[in-house]
Parts: structure tokens; C-alpha cells; sequence
């Protein structure tokens, strides 16, 4: 919502947030009053950072095998070495890569996926409602985990069917969240009016009803990033997502379950990695909920 | 209670649901299943093949397979496991108690820890406050439990040198040594949720400590406790309960891993067993069990409301 042409045209509907428009001095008194917008925006920012220059800033090749196995983290090798000799500092570097990649195409398969049928079950109402909302219901009554790891044992373990599984997982949550602002704004005079004007019902969707489910479906994709890195890492902690020799956090955890007892570090690192990555982004979305919808702000 | 008759039904289409994705699901597996049985036996002869159909029901067309396998679950016959042939359903019952103590001791774990300092933490307003508690719940969304699991082991293995029995013990058997079993998974499950209850305690706290009936209380001369603990700890805990409600989920998702890394053999263990081993009418079965969980402890915390609240009628 940062855009101004957004923010504007989207209008205050009775039981919506008013919209929020971000000034600069607005903006800065906002962000002072969530400390946790700015600290999740700095974690994100490093986290992001490190996966984009992952090739650079890697001190050897994430998947060579180059000095002693389970070395402890000294001079040569800041966070040690693996039980294959590999170094640990470069692993954790290239998986960030893996982690944002996987989470971010998951999240994206999730919000087309169920974005687009929360405003269409809003917007059509009836049947279409019912039935779509019914589906939802359906994928909800599985625990996510559970779910995921169904859909992958049967579409095998890759990351495409990873990123597949977590975004069929996650859409439901999507279209819920989609759904309430359509049904608000689709009974708003001047919708009813730009339809009498001629307004064809794809140019309402978009011009009318897609600003105005823009900020919580927005919140709710940095929220879902969070939750996707999460779900990949377990998959690959249990086997079933990313494959080796690949550098993914949660494999590499899992494989330090063997040797957690001689060398501590390699079992720490790795999910250290996966709890600041996603506190970040949960520290973020907080952040832009309270921003984005003050109704919502707790106190 | 015709609110109630309705949400059953839901709750019984929701399963239905459920089957019909899981049926399909395994249907869509590239591959036969009797592919996928054979492959570890040798080669199959045309007509051994043709008999094996028979035998499993798979040579009847899609909605006929469907209403054997549901009516077959209704009168309590899961198929039978791939590997063991041993009937589904008694290994089910098997592990459920396991993985029900597991998740029943980790809410009982989180209530125990969340509610009381969430309740502390409502005595202030402050920005600090209010930020350390933000960040200690997103703490807890935040830190993958089978990364404390591995942490708890760690540190439960160099400093006290104590690691708990790696074959798994019913309470029945030895009511004590199951308790120390369960204590390092039931810790790993109950840390982050505990930081999420913490969170919601607090600003639930904070929002009916702000309304009119909290000040009469005060103001016709309750002592402080009792005004926190019976008037307003009773009107807080209705979206606490909601949210632990929510959470069984995250719960049931937790106990698979947890049981995994721990070694404890309940349904959790047991899907991800079938997984590896490809042994789809285990895998059918458990994640079966697993939507009736969930579904019903749902149903189950709808019902609690009324009992948390009489104003809450469903009628």
C-alpha cells in the first residue's frame, strides 16, 4: 500500500479499516510507536541480502568437500564444518537462498491459488461462495504439516512438489482472508454505481475490490512467508523436501541429529538460521498489520 | 442446540470431505500401487497382477473403490498395512494413546505456563512491555520445535548427563519413567505455543480490564484478586481458548516430528513410517485419524464456549 494511486482509490467501507495512507511524517511517528515493524524490516532486509549475494559473499563452495569432518568453528571455518567436511558458514549462506526461494514460490502458488477464489467466492457470491468457502473448509480440517506432508509423499519429494505442496496448504488461509473485504465492498453504493455506469464485472474486480483486499491479504503473505520457510524446513528436516546434497536448513539439521552429541554447532547453526529468518518475517507482518489496519492494533 | 446439530453435521461433511481428497490423493500416485508393492518383490506375471487388482478391489471403477474403503472405515476396517498386513485399524489404536498423552500433556503444559504470565505481564500498559512480550510470542511462532527438541537434547545431555530411554514405556507399565520420556518432547511442544498464550493472555487481559463491569467490581470494593482472577481471567479466557483451540493444529503438526526425533511410536511416527515405506493404507488411515482430531477438538472448543460463557447461546 505504499503506492499512493492504491491507497487512494481505495475507500473507507463501514466495518473495514479506513485505508491507510503513509506520509512521511505519518509514517516515522507509525513506525516509532511499532518497534517491531523496523526490526523485522532490518532482519528481512539481512536475511534477503545474504540469499541474493549468497555466490559473493560465501567464503567456498557450499557443496565441496574441502577440510576435516565436524571441525568446530575457528579462524578458517567461522561456523565449522559438516559431517562431510564441507564448510558450515558457506551451507547456511546458500541456504537462505533455498529457504526464500522455496517459501517465496510457495507463498505465490498460495496467494493465486486461494486469493483469487476468496474475491471470486466474495464477489459472485451464492453457490460459487458456497462452494468454494466448502473446499476450503475441507483443506482446513487437516492439520498443515499433515497435509503437506500427504501431498508430497504422493507427488514424491522435489522442490517444485515441495513449493506445490505448501502452496495448496496455505491457499485456504488466502481466500478467507480475501473474502471479507470483497463481501464488505461489493454492497458499497458506487460499486453498485460504477456497474450502472457500465463497468464491466472483471474492471470492478480489478479497479475496485482488488485495492481494497490489497493490505490484509498483503499482511497475510509476509505472515505466510514465515510459515512456508517453517514447512520447508520441516519437510526436509523428515526427508521428504528439499534433497541432498542441496544446502537447505532444515536438511541440515536434520543430518546433525547424527553427531549433535560430538560437535553441538552444527545442530545449532542451522535452525538458528530458521528461527531468525522467520521471526523476521513474523516481527514484519506484525509490524504492517498494526501499520496497515490500526482496528487490529492490540491496545 | 441447533447451532450445535449444524456444526456436527459440518463437522461430519468436512470428513467426508477429507476422504475424498485422501481417496483421490493416493489415486493420483504416478505409478500403481501394486507397481509400487511389487517393485520390492521381483517381477509380476501378467495374470498375478490381474489377481493382485482383485484381491486389493482395484480393478472396480473409482466410485465403487471409494464406498468400500468409507463403509469399510465405518464399520472400523481401515485395509490392511503393505508391509506388516497387519489390520490398520489396530495399529491405530495402538498409537493413539501415545500421541494423545503427548498432545494433551503439551496443552496442559502451555495453559500451565501462558495463562499465569500472560496475566503478569497484563499489569502494564508500557511500549517496553508490550514490545518484549510481542517479540517473546513471535519468538515462539518463530523457533521450529524440532529445533528445540534437538536444543533440549543437547543441553539435557552435557549438563546433567541424562538422556531418557530410547524404547518407549506406557504410563501404565511405569507410570515414572513415562513421565521423564515425556518430558523433553512435551518441552519442545509446549515452549512456543507457551510464548504465543503469553501474547494473547495479555492483550485479552488488557481489553476486559478496560470495560465498565472490571471498575463496579473494583469500585463496590473487591480485592484486586478477585477481581483479576473471577471476573476478569473468566472473560479473557474465551479468545484463549479459541486460540489454543486453533493451535491443536500447529500441535498435531508438532507431534509428528516430535515423535519422530524422540522415538516415540504414536501416529505421528507411524504416518511418516508409511510415508517412507510407501504403505498407502497406513498412510490413508493415519491422516484419516488425524482430520478426526482435529475436527473434533474443534467441535470441542465450540462447545466449551457456552460452558465459558453463558451470554454465548446458539440458538
Amino acid at each position: 500500500m505504499t503506492e499512493p494511486g492504491v491507497a487512494s482509490r481505495a475507500v473507507a467501507v463501514p466495518g473495514l479499516a479506513p485505508p491507510a495512507r503513509l506520509g512521511g511524517a505519518r509514517l516515522r511517528r507509525a513506525l516509532r510507536q511499532t518497534p517491531v515493524a523496523v526490526i523485522g524490516t532490518v532482519t528481512v532486509g539481512l536475511v534477503v541480502l545474504t540469499a541474493l549475494l549468497a555466490p559473493v559473499l560465501a567464503p567456498y563452495d557450499p557443496v565441496a568437500q574441502i577440510a576435516k569432518p565436524l571441525l568446530s568453528p575457528g579462524r578458517d571455518f567461522l561456523a565449522g564444518t559438516d559431517e562431510f567436511g564441507r564448510d558450515e558458514l558457506s551451507r547456511l549462506i546458500a541456504g537462505a537462498r533455498v529457504s526464500l526461494y522455496v517459501g517465496g514460490l510457495a507463498v505465490l502458488i498460495a496467494l493465486a491459488l486461494g486469493g483469487t477464489s476468496g474475491v471470486l467466492a466474495g464477489f459472485c457470491g451464492g453457490w460459487v461462495d458456497d462452494l468454494t468457502m466448502r473446499a476450503m473448509d475441507i483443506l482446513l480440517s487437516l492439520p498443515a504439516l499433515v497435509l503437506a506432508i500427504a501431498i508430497t509423499s504422493v507427488l514424491g519429494s522435489s522442490l517444485t512438489n515441495v513449493m506445490l505442496a505448501i502452496g495448496i496448504v496455505y491457499a485456504p488461509t488466502f481466500a478467507r482472508v480475501a473474502r471479507a473485504p470483497t463481501l464488505a465492498v461489493v454492497r458499497v453504493p458506487y460499486i453498485e454505481a460504477a456497474r450502472a455506469l457500465g463497468a464491466s464485472a472483471p474492471r470492478v474486480v480489478l479497479r475496485h475490490v482488488v485495492p481494497n483486499v490489497a493490505a490484509p491479504v498483503l499482511v497475510q503473505t509476509t505472515v505466510s512467508l514465515s510459515t512456508a520457510i517453517l514447512t520447508e524446513a520441516a519437510l526436509s528436516f523428515l526427508g521428504l523436501g528439499t534433497q541432498p546434497p542441496t544446502a537447505s536448513w532444515g536438511l541440515m539439521l536434520s543430518a546433525a541429529r547424527q553427531y549433535m552429541l560430538i560437535d553441538p554447532w552444527i545442530a545449532l547453526f542451522p535452525g538458528g538460521a530458521i528461527a531468525l529468518t522467520v521471526l523476521g518475517f513474523n516481527l514484519l507482518g506484525d509490524g504492517l498489520r498494526d501499520l496497515l489496519d490500526p482496528r487490529l492494533r492490540v491496545e | 442446540m441447533r447451532y450445535l446439530a449444524r456444526r456436527a453435521a459440518w463437522t461430519v461433511g468436512a470428513l467426508l470431505g477429507v476422504s475424498v481428497v485422501i481417496f483421490l490423493l493416493v489415486r493420483l500416485l504416478p505409478g500403481n500401487i501394486i507397481d509400487i508393492l511389487a517393485g520390492t518383490e521381483g517381477q509380476l506375471s501378467r495374470p498375478q497382477r490381474a489377481q493382485l487388482l482383485r484381491d486389493f478391489g482395484l480393478d472396480r471403477p473409482l466410485p465403487v473403490q471409494y464406498a468400500l474403503w468409507v463403509s469399510g472405515m465405518l464399520r472400523g476396517n481401515f485395509g490392511w498395512s503393505f508391509r506388516s498386513s497387519q489390520p490398520v485399524a489396530d495399529l491405530l489404536l495402538s498409537r493413539l494413546p501415545i500421541t494423545m498423552e503427548l498432545a494433551l500433556l503439551s496443552v496442559l503444559a502451555v495453559a500451565v505456563i501462558g495463562i499465569p504470565l500472560g496475566v503478569v505481564a497484563s499489569a502494564s500498559r508500557s511500549l517496553r512491555v508490550k514490545t518484549v512480550v510481542q517479540i517473546v510470542g513471535l519468538l515462539g511462532l518463530s523457533v521450529p520445535n524440532f529445533w528445540i527438541a534437538v536444543v533440549l537434547i543437547i543441553t539435557a545431555s552435557y549438563l546433567f548427563g541424562w538422556l531418557p530411554a530410547l524404547i518407549y514405556v506406557s504410563p501404565w507399565a511405569n507410570p515414572w519413567v513415562n513421565l521423564q520420556q515425556m518430558f523433553l518432547p512435551v518441552s519442545s511442544l509446549a515452549l512456543g505455543l507457551a510464548a504465543v498464550v503469553i501474547r494473547m493472555t495479555r492483550s485479552s487481559m488488557l481489553e476486559v480490564l478496560g470495560q465498565d463491569f472490571v471498575r463496579v467490581a473494583r469500585a463496590k470494593g473487591l480485592s484486586a484478586r478477585t477481581v483479576l482472577l473471577r471476573h476478569a481471567l473468566r472473560n479473557a479466557l474465551i479468545p484463549i481458548v479459541t486460540v489454543l483451540g486453533l493451535q491443536t493444529g500447529y500441535l498435531l503438526g508438532g507431534v509428528v516430528i516430535t515423535e519422530q526425533i524422540f522415538g516415540l511410536p504414536g501416529l505421528g511416527w507411524m504416518l511418516l513410517n508409511g510415508v517412507y515405506q510407501r504403505d498407502y493404507p497406513v498412510v490413508q488411515g493415519t491422516v484419516m485419524l488425524f482430520a478426526v482430531c482435529f475436527v473434533l477438538v474443534n467441535l470441542i472448543v465450540d462447545v466449551l464456549y457456552t460452558s465459558l460463557d453463558p451470554r454465548i447461546r446458539y440458538d
